[in-house]
Order: structure tokens, then C-alpha cells, then sequence
């Protein structure tokens, strides 16, 4: 595409990588978004293998950063939104979390950057097995249709409103809940990349012409290299906690 | 020096960031074209696409359908590199490889991962619980120690003020006794002296009322050169004189 001279890629070449691995497998060619996944497993595992074998008491470097990760999704996700039987989906959001913030942090890793979570196969895949999670939790808590009615039939709502009520509610549990989990994720991501790419193409493009103008979208570059930092933690700590208050509503229909 | 050197670090950093953001484009039009322009192969005809593609034109002018039907195969192929498959469709490959990455990293997590970190945790926790516990009963039994310690000061203060009360008043009751005893003694001592101050007096004036006599009598018989002959009426007149001088003098 050109524009004003300047040559910006096709949208969709920046989100489709070739497979550089069993490339002509149509199940398991791997590409650099695959690679990004495998990654991101093996700074998570890597992290807590690292924490978990130290087990010092006073904890200092890689078991710091693990343990305040662990504290902070205790505290302010699992206890803030379902409360103490939370806690044995504590290894589950764990998982959760830091899987989806390290692929999301690839965004800003020089010579990688790029955000496995701009492609919708994971955050459709994990936006999946939250619903399965708290559909399952919810029948396994309060029973099959004793779920569905307090789900469907929220109390305090005038009797005639539950014709409106309750078709806005099954729509919600079924197909909004995950789709807009993995939607918001992904958008997110995909946004993040466009204006990440756009401001350094325009960069390059003015280097490489007019070299003084570079300045300012190179800056611009630098500020949203930061905001990307930041929305990519944002976005891992909203995808777990929208899971956890779907669990705890699944668990604890009164609240 | 050190801000030259983070300055510089800082471009390098900003360059190679911005640099491999276009890297990290994809591919392009132009090479996905080519590509398919160099992989092409057609029926009956040698050599891939950029050679073909002449010989497909010359037979279809020459009304070949079958000639036609491959250029527009081979036209729509090419247009594939304009039309990028959907981004919101997920790749089968791509779920593939990160779900199989996320189970993996759940089921680690769930059976080796989190339970050693969790129970790290959970023993610090429990140590600076059975810590903090442990203070608040040391406290508690300060606490008790030292209020015991103040009740039986409290007591000794008491017992020692009883005691010195007891002392005074006993004090007192001595100093009363001896006053009195004192009092008494002086009060005895004093009535005694009295008698014995006008029993000598009375002695005194009985002496001295006999000696007057006589002495007035020989007086008077050395004055009046004669001696009385009725004694008792000598006596008479001398006791008369005496008793004159005794009032004078009283």
C-alpha cells in the first residue's frame, strides 16, 4: 500500500507469518506465532522452576518477581472476586496470566516484536476453556439447573422483565462472555501492533527522505513502545480476572 | 560520560526497535507474487510462471479454452496474494501449537510449578504467623508478670505504710504515757514541796514566835529594869506583843 509516498505493508501481512517448520504439515507447521507460544511456555515454566527451586525463605531475584506475581493474583484477582475457595483456581490462573503476558509482551521484545495474542487462535482457544471452566464449576457448585435458573434469572428483577431478561442473560453465558474475552484480548493486540508498525515505518520512511521530521513519530515510537508495555500486562490482568469473576459467579450465584 | 553512553544505548536500542518493527512486517505483495509466479506450473507446458505465462497467452489467442481456463486459475491464485486469509479466523496450526504450549504449562503448573512456590509461600506465611503469635504471648505473660510484680508492690506499700501507722500511733501512745507519768511526777513532786515549804514555815514561825518571846522578855526586863512577879501575866503581855508584831508583819 502507498501512501504519500510512503510504502505500509498490507494489514494482513503484518499478522501472517510463514510457517518455517514442517511448512507443508497443514496440522503442524510451526510459524513464528506457534514459536511465540512455545516461548512464552518456557519463560513460564522456566520462572517458576527457577523460584521453586531456590526455596529460600527470604526470597531475592527470579523468586521475588514469581512470588509477587503469584501474591498479586491471589490478592487482588482470586480473593477480590470469588474469595477464599477461590484459591484452588489459583495453578489455573496462574497459568493464565503469565502465559498470556508473556505472549503479549513479545510486542515490544526488539527483533521479535510482535503479539502471538494479535492472532485470534489462543485468545479464542483460552476464551473456550474459561467457558468450559466456570459452566462446569457452576454445575459442579450448585447443580445443573439450579445453575442455569440462578444464572438466567437474576433476583430482584420485576417478573415481566425476565422475558427480556432472560434471552440478554443465556446470550451473555454462552456466546458474549467468551467472545468478547477473546475479542477485547486480541483487538487489543492487534491494535497495539498497527500502531507500533505505522509509527516506525513512518520513521524509517522519514529517515530515510527527510531524517529531521523522524524525530517526532520516533518518539511517538518510544512512547508507544511504553503504553504497549503497559497494555500488555493491562490486558493479561483483565483477561484473569473477568475469568476468576466468572468462576466466582458460577460459584457464589448470590453475589 | 555515563549519560553520553546511555544516550547512545538509548538510540541504538530506539533504532534497532523501530528497524525490526518493519522487519517484522510479513511479507509482501510483490514476493508473495513472485513467488507464486516462480512456483506456477502448468499442463503441457515447460518452465514455471514467468516463462508460461507468454506460451498461456499465445494459445489462448489462438482460442485454446483450456489455455483460458488456466489463466484464470492462475489469476486468481496471484489475487490470493492481495486477499491475506481473515485475521479474526484462528489458523489451525497456530491453535495447535499454543494449545498444545498452554496445556502443557498447565499441567506443569498444577503438578510440579505452583504447589512448591504455593507451599514456599505458605510456610513463610505460617512462620511469620507462628512469629507474630508467639510475641503476643510473650507480651501477654510480660504483661501478667508485671502486673503481678505491681500488686505485690502494692502490697509491700501498703503493708509498710500499715507498718509505720502502727509505729506512730505506738510512738504516740508512749509519749503520752511518759507525759502523763512526767505530769504526774512534777504534780507529786510539786505537792510535796509545798508541804515541806509550810511545814518548814510553821516550824519556822513556831521557832521564831519562841525566840521572840524571850528575847522580847529579856528586853523588857533589861528596859523596865524589874522583873514581873506573876509570871503568867508576863506571859500574857509578851504573847500580846507577839501576836501585835506577828499581825504587823502578816
Amino acid at each position: 500500500m502507498n501512501v504519500f509516498a510512503l510504502d505500509f505493508p498490507p494489514v494482513n501481512h503484518l499478522f501472517d507469518w510463514p510457517s518455517f517448520l514442517f511448512a507443508d504439515n497443514e496440522w503442524v507447521a510451526l510459524n513464528k506465532t506457534g514459536l511465540i507460544y512455545l516461548v512464552s511456555l518456557v519463560l513460564t515454566a522456566g520462572l517458576f522452576w527457577a523460584a521453586a527451586r531456590r526455596r529460600s525463605l527470604v526470597p531475592t531475584g527470579t523468586q521475588t518477581v514469581v512470588e509477587a506475581g503469584v501474591e498479586f493474583i491471589e490478592n487482588n484477582i482470586v480473593m477480590q472476586t470469588i474469595g477464599p475457595d477461590g484459591r484452588r483456581f489459583m495453578p489455573f490462573l496462574t497459568t493464565l496470566f503469565f502465559f498470556v503476558l508473556f505472549s503479549n509482551m513479545f510486542e515490544v521484545i526488539p527483533f521479535i516484536q510482535f503479539p502471538a495474542n494479535s492472532r485470534m487462535a489462543i485468545p479464542l482457544l483460552l476464551a473456550l476453556v474459561v467457558w468450559a471452566v466456570y459452566h462446569v464449576v457452576g454445575i459442579r457448585a450448585q447443580g445443573f439447573f439450579q445453575y442455569f435458573k440462578s444464572a438466567l434469572f437474576p433476583p430482584g428483577v420485576p417478573t415481566f422483565l425476565y422475558v427480556l431478561v432472560v434471552p440478554i442473560e443465556l446470550l451473555q453465558i454462552i456466546l458474549i462472555r467468551p467472545l468478547s474475552l477473546a475479542i477485547r484480548l486480541w483487538a487489543n493486540m492487534v491494535a497495539g501492533h498497527l500502531l507500533l508498525v505505522t509509527f516506525a515505518v513512518l520513521s524509517a520512511a522519514l529517515w530515510g527522505t527527510l531524517y529531521v521530521p523522524a524525530v517526532l513519530p520516533f518518539a511517538m515510537l518510544i512512547l508507544l513502545t511504553a503504553f504497549e508495555i503497559f497494555v500488555s500486562a493491562l490486558q493479561a490482568f483483565i483477561f484473569t480476572i473477568l475469568t476468576a469473576v466468572y468462576i466466582g459467579g458460577s460459584l457464589h450465584p448470590e453475589h | 560520560m555515563r549519560r553520553l553512553w546511555t544516550a547512545a544505548a538509548v538510540v541504538v536500542a530506539a533504532v534497532a526497535l523501530s528497524a525490526s518493527a518493519v522487519n517484522a512486517a510479513g511479507e509482501t505483495i510483490g514476493s508473495c507474487i513472485f513467488e507464486e509466479l516462480e512456483g506456477a506450473q502448468f499442463e503441457g507446458i515447460e518452465g514455471n510462471g514467468f516463462t508460461a505465462v507468454k506460451e498461456l497467452k499465445t494459445r489462448y489467442k489462438a482460442d485454446d479454452d483450456h489455455a483460458g481456463e488456466l489463466i484464470e486459475e492462475f489469476e486468481s491464485d496471484l489475487e490470493g496474494c492481495l486477499e491475506a486469509p481473515n485475521p479474526i479466523f484462528p489458523e489451525r496450526t497456530e491453535i495447535i501449537w499454543g494449545g498444545l504450549a498452554f496445556v502443557i504449562l498447565l499441567a506443569l503448573m498444577y503438578w510440579k510449578l505452583f504447589p512448591p512456590v504455593k507451599n514456599l509461600m505458605e510456610q513463610r506465611t505460617q512462620r511469620i504467623q507462628d512469629a507474630i503469635d508467639d510475641a503476643d504471648r510473650q507480651r501477654a505473660e510480660a504483661v501478667e508478670v508485671k502486673a503481678n510484680y505491681e500488686a505485690e508492690l502494692a502490697d509491700a506499700k501498703t503493708e509498710a505504710a500499715r507498718i509505720v501507722d502502727e509505729a506512730r500511733e505506738q510512738a504516740a501512745t508512749v509519749r503520752a504515757d511518759l507525759q502523763a507519768r512526767a505530769e504526774a511526777d512534777i504534780a507529786e513532786m510539786r505537792e510535796r514541796a509545798a508541804a515541806d515549804v509550810e511545814a518548814s514555815k510553821r516550824q519556822a514561825i513556831a521557832d521564831l514566835q519562841s525566840e521572840v518571846s524571850d528575847i522580847a522578855l529579856g528586853a523588857a526586863e533589861a528596859v523596865i529594869g524589874r522583873s514581873l512577879e506573876d509570871p503568867e501575866m508576863q506571859r500574857q503581855l509578851i504573847d500580846d506583843y507577839i501576836a501585835r508584831v506577828g499581825a504587823d508583819q502578816g
